[in-house]
Formats: C-alpha cells, structure tokens, sequence
C-alpha cells in the first residue's frame, strides 16, 4: 500500500501501487506471450526439427492460436476492467453495469445461427466464388437508376415499382 | 397522504418553473428538466407534423389506383420521409423525453435529472440531427425506406442518404444520452424510501427503455455509419459484388430496431399503467408481474429480431428459431393487458380525457399485439410479409399504441406541466375523434394486406377493387388529423383561458401530484422527501367517489345499492 | 456531506444542487459514464461481430490480407497505449490522494503517448495510401510490392481493409476524443482550483481512455496476429 494514511477517502478506494504495477507487468508479458505464440510458427526460429510442421498441425486441428490470441486478449481486458478501471473495487451496481456491455455484446452472437445454417439450404447471393454477385457501378452516386441483380429478375422485380 | 379538497378554488403559485426566467437563453440553455421536456414538446410536435404532411400525401396518392399524383421515385421519398421522420423523430423521443423528463425525476423524488447538462445536449443533439435530416429531404429527399436495406442504401439509391443517416446518428446519440441519464437517475437519485417496488410504473417503463437504447442504439448507430462510409467512400461491408452480405445489414439494423419498437410502446405502456389506475380509482393489479414484465419485454425483446427477416435469404433455422422467440414475446405484454384490465374490472372508472385514451389504447394494443403473433409465425407470414398487413400491425401498435398513450399522458400531466385545465369536452371529443379516426384508417389496411395489396406500391391499377378499401383509410385518415389537430387548439388555448388545476386535479397518488405545486417549482418539491406509502395507494382515499361525480362519471350499479 | 449555501470550502468537493451528498454524486457519475461505456461496448462490439463473421467466412485469405500490416508497429503501438492505461490509472490515484503535480505529469504523460500513438498511425496509413490498399474506389489487391504473398481474393480484400479502417480509424477517432478530454481535464484542474477536491473528472476521463486501451487489445491480435 502506497501511503497507508489515504487509503480510504470519501469512502472510495485508492488502488495501490503494487497492484497497478503488477497489472502493468501482467499485461505486458500477456502482449509478448500472444505475440510470440502468433508469430513463432510464422517466423519463428525452428526449435527443433519439424517445429513449424507441428505448430501448424496443431493449429488447423484446434484453431489453437486464434483461441490462446483472443484467451490472452481476455485475460488482459479482464486486468485492465478490474484493477486500472477499479471494478474490483467497486459497488455491485458498477460491476453490474461493467458486464452489461460485454453480455449485450455475446447477445449479438446469436446472428451465427443464421449463417451456420445457410449451408443447409444454400441461397444464391452468398456464395464465396466472386463474380457471383453483380458489379458495382462506381458511378452510382451520379444518376444512374437502379438496376437488377443479372439473373434474379424473378425475385428481385417484383419488389421494386417502375412504370 | 395531503389530499386535496374537492371544488376548491386554486391559485397558479407566484413562483414557479415556467416563469422563473423569461429570456430566450433562460430556455435555450436551461438546465431545468422541466423545461427541456418542454423544448422537447415543441420540436417533437413539430416533426410530428412534418411526419404527418408526408403521411397525408401518401394517402392522397393512394386515392387513385393508377397512381396519378406523384411519380414512383417521389412516392417511394415520401413514404421515406413519412418513415424516417415519425420513427426517429416522434415515436421514439416522444414519451421518454417529453413526459419522461418531465415527471420521472419528480416520481422519484429527485430535484432533476442526475446530468442536467446532458440533458440539454442530448435536445441540442435532437435538434441538430432533425435539421440535418430535413436539410436532407430538401436537398433531393431519400428514398430507402426507413429501414435503409442495403445494397439499395449503399449501392444503388442516388438520393441524399448519407446526409439524412449522419442526421440519424445524431438522432441516435441523443437517446444515448437521455437513456445513460435515465438509468443513473433511477439507480442513485430516488428519495429515501423509495424502494424498486415502489417505483411508479411509469418510471420502471422508462428505466427499461433506456436500457434497451444503451444497448441497442450504438449497433444501429456503427451499422449507419458503415453505410455512409460505403457510400461515399466506397468501402465495401454490406457489398454483395465483393461476397460481403447485404443481409448482415439487416441483422444489425433489426437487432436494433425491434428493441425500437419496445423504446416506442414501452414508456407508453408505462404511461398507461398510471393512468389506468387513477382513473378506476383502484390500486394497479399485479404491480409486481407488471414490474417484471416490462424487464422480461426489454430482455425477450433482444431476441426476436429475426422476425423481420423470415424472407429476406435468413436461414430457415434462424426463421424458426425467431418465429418461437417472438411467439414468447407477446406473453409479457399479454400480461400487462390483463393487468390493466383486471384494475378497470369492479374499479369506478371515470372517464375523463385521458382515461378515454387510455381505453383506445387498450383496445387498438390488443389488435395489433394479437397480429403480431400472426405475423410471427412463418408460414403465415409468408402470405403476409410486405402487405398492408403489416403495415395495419405496426399502425396499430405505434399509433393506437404509443401515440395514444403519449396524447393520454400528455393530457394527463399538462395541468401539472402548465398548471392550468384544458377544455374536458374538447378534450373528450377529441379523444373519440382520434379513435374513431385510428379505425377507419388502419382497419381496412388489415383486409387490403389480407388480400395482398403490398406496401410502398402507390398504384395497384392490377386490382381496382382495392381502392373502396383506399378509400376508406384516406377518408378516415383526415378525421385522424382532425383529431390530432384539435388539441394544438384547445391546449394552446388552456396556457391562456384554463382555470387553474391546482396541485392535484384527478385526485392522483404519486409524489408530482402530492408533494409539488402546479406548475412545480424549479427545484420540484418545498420539503424534504421521504416514502412510506405503497405505490398507487388508491384504496386508502377516502373521497373517490367524489371524484368521479366530479369529472362526470355515474355510481355504479353494485355502489348505489351500498349506498 | 457539504451543506448548501454555507461557505464552499476549496478543499472539499463541490456538491451540484440535484444532490444530497457527495457520495452520492461520485457513485452517480460512475454509473452514467459506465452506462455510456456499455454504449460504447455495443458500438464496438457490432463491428468486431461483422469482423468475426467475414474473419469466419474467409479464414482461409484473411492470413494473405493481414500480412500487409506490420505487427511490429501495432506491437510497438500496444505496448504504448498499455503504458499510457497505466500512466492514466496513476493519474487517478494521485488525484484521489490529491497530489496535484503528479496528476500533471500523468495526464500529460498519458497525452504524449497518444501521440505517439497517433504518429505510428499514420506512419502505417500513409504508405497504405500510396499503396492503394485504402479500400475506397481506387482499391487495388495484389499490392505492387507485396510483403507477404499477396494471394487470395482481391474482393474479400477490400473487406478485410475496409473492416482495418473503420475499426481502427473508429479506434483512432477515440483517441483523438481522448486527446481532447485529457488536455480540457487539465486545463480545467489548473483553472479551476488551487487544491484538487474531487476526483471523479479524472476517474471519469480514466475509465474512458482505459477503455480505448481495451478496444486496442482486442484490435491489436485480430488484426495484426492472424495465424495462417
Ligand atoms: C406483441 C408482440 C409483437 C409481435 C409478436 C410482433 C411481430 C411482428 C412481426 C413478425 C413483424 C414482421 C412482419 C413482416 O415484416 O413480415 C412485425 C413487424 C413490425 N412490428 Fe411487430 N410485433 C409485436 C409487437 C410490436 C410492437 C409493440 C411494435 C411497435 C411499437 C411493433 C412494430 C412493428 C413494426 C414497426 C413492424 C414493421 C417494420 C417494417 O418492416 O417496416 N410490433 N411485428
Ligand atoms: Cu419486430
């Protein structure tokens, strides 16, 4: 504790020293922890032989970077909301209203189902292949009318009223 | 509790809000919450009837089958502009920010708001943003509909959307900043005493709505935002010639916009639930399950977005995900409607203006609530999506829904707003007009949707046998404005002719009605505030019968016989 | 609790007329800018959600896309802007403890890092101006002088880049409001008061450049880490 004499004032809490430090730390080694693990299969000196080949195995068959880079980005945003933004330290309601984001934010999660089950019953329009879809007309701000999706007459005629 | 003495004669007070400062910069750059409600009043009434002018061409045009008045690019901006203006400019401020910030601090107890400076920035936000958008419609109009779909918005339309969408997000942040005051206001500035389940309902509904727009509202500000920037400078995110997805746009926008429709019909419900239990002279039935049903539609209401989008390429899983959230939904508000009802059944009604409101809201909310679920299950709504029907649906909840609930609110606190009573027979009459109006104008939309005329066609020369339908609406749509025009007259004229309300004219539980003067003070209360009764403390009135003689209302059957 | 209308005291803080206590007050502050930055959360959030969906749909190119942007300045730029959190969290604490000159030199060390955040920026934006990588009309993929192996699609380029610029150049448009909240937190603490009496404009600033920071850590990996 920095100064034991201001540690409570107005009844709010005075972070200490030491535990703004440590984050600090904590966060700073996480930075160089995920930096390492993202490029060490890239470019990373081989530490034994057939490394990289392993590295990359296990990657493709977990997607084990992508979750140890956005695990790490976690545990960082979790230090910063607890100790930098004093959450740790606060009332219930502040807590409350810091997860709040964070919970209406997964909510919005639940769109996936939409695009997971596209591939059940493909619709045109969404397919990967480029050129599926129609070009765009750069100068579409400068009086050029609507035109229709070559191909989707059917669907799309309908909807729009033209004389 | 202080009750007021019937047929006593009352005196407006020396000193109060309205005429402590009269400079134009005493209003513009005040931080009364009192006053800024009024400010509210006066744009948001005016952008009503600029909404309403759009509204009225598009029935002229409708008259006629071959669509002879306007063009199709005029037509489809005029709708736009109908759209954009009520949604985004009337509906949506309407009941949080006029009534909302007129009596929410005083219901709790407070002095003001918990940020009066955000307060006055967030009518400046309001303001800027609605002159940007008009600017907007000047300037060549825009013609996306109020929903914006990409890739018509950021591809093809070559009107002035980006300028109305920066309009938009404007708009946007001045709910922001209304919803961010309401919560901290709610959570830290109530009077000692006054406990969650003791919260007026008005104020439970506002608290919700806000929650809604803090979290909703920066999805469909940052969604606007993409469009503009695809636009203008050509970035492609919606852009399907690039494999992006214009149907994410749709997600993020109704991901937004159906939690929208509850920040417009929530504060009403709220508003509703005072009024109704006032005017039957009753405590509110079921304050608790009302109190969780309004949390339960802001939380259910995050998730059904997806009804919008059953025929726009979402998945069929989705779809039938969707379609049984959205079936849920309505049990929250099915609930509140027997509450209401429950409250009204063996109460003494009286039926005064805003109790007259109050039962065409009732009644137009349970015809649009009860299409909602015909809407929301899939294969009915394969015939349905894009009709009339539709459109009837969503008139019915957001004009006999949330506008009726604003007028009844806006009736009923306008003594307190202004200290004086309006005209009750203009008002009456007025109520009944609007209603009868409402109906003639909406309910033959329902059978033109039955029989498949679409929206935002303005000719249907295919099927002349529609126009009777037309007809009717456009007919009954001028009664409609002659009904929302009356009260601009009789109201404006009550600041000036009103016989003086004194501080508690219906006889009304509640601290604005018991512990301030009318108009109240600028600090709202002369004493220190501390709770102790329930909320709607009606039973424990002793002259209720007195009340309703006095605005008119008969003993009922089962009182005379007591009597 | 400070009375009203007794004499103010310069050393305790001010209490605005709406409330009862400072207590009071302080809590209500926080709680309307942790509201405001659940705003913020959803703002952000709806783009990483659309960044997650296309990361998704094209995991195979993003690798291709990303390796035009150096992870060595957004590197560089992290640790900054992880100093500058720091630096704004000690600026807190000596305002609570009411050390007025190490506020100072906090705040202004926070603003120099933003700076300097601001000036890796733009040494990473302008060549991607001149590169044509900026994905608007004159957007080209494969870049001239490719740095990786400038495969993959030249469209879900062009949304792999839109996605960087708006996200970052959002990111960015925080930073700048940062700027301008830390320099009139400074500007108003020297004005307006010899002694500090209440902490909170500086927690409040705080908890807003902390979040910029965190925004930053979610950026810094889905961009500028993409694993092959
Ligand atoms: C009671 C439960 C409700 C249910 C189950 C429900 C269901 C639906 C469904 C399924 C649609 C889509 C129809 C289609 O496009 O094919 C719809 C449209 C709409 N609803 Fe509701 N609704 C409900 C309540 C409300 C409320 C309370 C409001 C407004 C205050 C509202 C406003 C709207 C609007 C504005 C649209 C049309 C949006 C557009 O396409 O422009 N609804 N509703
Ligand atoms: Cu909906």
């Amino acid at each position: 504790m920095a100064e034991a004499h201001a540690e409570e004032h107005h009844g709010h809490h005075v972070t200490s020293n030491r535990v703004l430090n440590t984050t600090f730390l904590q966060l700073f080694a996480a930075m160089v922890i995920t930096i390492l693990a993202a490029r060490a299969p890239i470019d990373g000196p081989a530490l034994f032989p057939g490394f990289k080949d392993f590295f990359l195995k296990w990657e493709y068959a977990w997607g084990a970077t992508n979750a140890i880079a956005l695990g790490i980005a976690a545990f960082k945003a979790v230090q910063v909301i607890r100790f930098f933004m004093g959450v740790q330290y606060a009332s219930g309601l502040i807590k409350l209203y810091a997860v709040m984001g964070f919970v209406g934010f997964t909510w919005l999660y639940i769109l996936f189902w939409d695009y997971v089950g596209r591939p059940w019953e493909p619709v045109r329009g969404w397919e990967t292949v480029p050129g599926t879809a129609l070009p765009r007309d750069p100068d579409s701000d400068a009086g050029v009318p609507y035109k229709l999706y070559p191909g989707k007459e059917e669907g799309a005629s309908a909807e729009m009223s033209h004389e | 509790m202080s009750q007021a003495v019937i047929g006593q004669r009352h005196e407006i007070p020396d000193l109060h809000y309205l005429n402590n400062g009269h400079t134009i910069a005493s209003w513009l750059l005040t931080k009364d919450h009192k006053r800024i409600a009024v400010l509210y009043l006066i744009s948001v009434s005016f952008m009503f009837f600029v909404g309403g002018l759009a509204a009225a061409l598009v029935r002229l045009e409708l008259t006629s089958p071959h669509g002879q008045l306007f063009t199709s690019e005029q037509y489809n901006k005029l709708f736009s502009a109908h759209g954009i203006v009520m949604v985004f400019f009337f509906i949506i401020p309407a009941v949080p920010a006029v009534l909302g910030n007129f009596a929410l601090p005083i219901m709790i107890g407070a002095k003001d708001l918990a940020f009066p400076r955000l307060n006055l920035l967030s009518w400046y936000l309001y303001v800027v943003g609605a002159l940007i958008v008009l600017t907007s419609f000047i300037l060549g109009g825009v013609d996306a509909g109020w929903t914006f779909y990409t890739p018509l918005s950021s591809i093809y339309s070559n009107t002035q959307i980006s300028l109305c969408l920066v309009g938009l997000f404007l708009a946007g942040f001045s709910s922001i900043f209304t919803g961010v005051n309401f919560i901290a206001t709610v959570h830290k500035m109530r009077a000692p005493g006054m406990t969650w389940f003791k919260l007026p309902h008005f104020v439970w509904a506002n608290y919700a709505t806000s929650l809604i727009i803090v979290l909703g509202t920066p999805v469909v500000a940052i969604t606007l935002v993409l469009v503009i920037l695809e636009r203008t400078l050509k970035f492609g995110i919606f852009s399907p010639e690039l494999g992006g997805d214009p149907v994410l746009f749709q997600h993020m926008f109704w991901f937004y916009s159906h939690p929208a429709v509850y920040i417009m019909i929530l504060p009403a419900m709220g508003v509703i639930s005072e009024l109704v239990s006032c005017f039957s002279r009753r405590r509110l039935f079921g304050y608790e399950m009302v109190a969780f049903s309004t949390v339960a539609i802001a939380a259910i209401g995050f998730l059904v977005w997806g009804h919008h989008m059953f025929f726009s390429s979402q998945s069929v899983l989705q779809g039938i995900i969707f379609s049984l959230l959205t079936l849920i939904v309505a049990v929250p508000s099915a609930i509140k409607t027997f509450n209401w009802v429950l409250t009204m059944y063996k109460g003494s009604v009286v039926f005064t203006t805003p109790m007259i409101y109050v039962l065409g809201f009732i009644g137009l909310f349970l015809v649009g609530g009860l299409t909602g679920p015909y809407l929301g299950a899939v294969a009915c709504d394969v015939h349905l999506t894009g009709t009339y029907f539709v459109v009837a649906h969503f008139h019915f909840i957001m004009v006999g829904g949330a506008i009726m609930g604003f007028l009844g609110g806006l009736h009923f606190w306008w003594p307190k707003m202004f200290g004086r009573m309006y005209s009750e027979f203009w008002g009456r009459l007025s109520a009944l007009v609007v209603f009868i109006g409402f109906n003639f104008t909406f309910f033959p939309q329902f059978i033109l949707g039955y029989l498949g005329m679409p929206r935002r066609y303005h000719y249907y020369y295919f099927a002349p046998e529609w126009q009777i339908y037309n007809i009717l609406s456009s007919a009954g749509a001028s009664v409609l404005a002659i009904g929302y025009l009356m009260p601009v007259f009789y109201l404006t004229a009550s600041l000036i002719k009103g016989k003086p309300a004194g501080p508690n004219p219906w006889g009304a539980t509640g601290l604005e009605w018991n512990k301030t003067s009318s108009p109240p003070d600028t600090h709202n209360f002369h004493e220190k505030i501390v709770v102790t009764e329930p909320p709607y403390n009606y039973d424990a009135i002793s002259d209720n019968r007195d009340y309703r003689k006095m605005w008119g209302g008969e003993p009922l059957e089962w009182e005379k016989e007591t009597v | 609790m400070a009375a009203h209308g007794a004499a103010i005291d310069p050393n305790e803080p001010v209490v605005y007329e709406q409330y009862e206590t400072i207590e009071q007050q302080q809590e209500t502050y926080l709680v309307g800018m942790w509201s405001f930055l659940v705003t913020e959360v959803m703002m952000f959030g709806a783009l990483f959600l659309v960044y997650s969906l296309y990361r998704w749909k094209f995991r195979g190119e993003f690798f291709m896309f990303h390796e035009e942007l150096s992870w060595q300045w957004g590197g560089l730029n992290t640790m900054n802007l992880l100093f500058s959190s720091f630096l704004m969290a000690k600026a807190v604490q000596a305002t609570q403890l009411k050390r007025a000159k190490a506020q100072m030199w906090y705040l202004a060390g926070t603003i120099v890092c933003a700076f300097i955040f601001l000036i890796i920026k733009a040494i990473e934006w302008i060549p991607k101006f001149e590169h044509h990588l900026v994905p608007t009309a004159s957007f080209h993929w494969p870049p001239h002088e490719p740095h990786g192996s400038g495969g993959g699609s030249p469209e879900h380029a062009k949304i792999f880049y839109s996605l960087y610029f708006t996200m970052t150049g959002l990111h960015g448009l925080h930073v700048v409001i940062g700027i301008i909240a830390i320099t009139i937190l400074m500007v108003m603490t020297k004005l307006k008061a010899k002694a500090i009496t209440d902490y909170i404009p500086t927690e409040m600033v705080g908890l807003y450049w902390h979040f910029v920071d965190l925004v930053w850590i979610f950026l810094y990996p889905l961009f500028y880490l993409i694993p092959r």
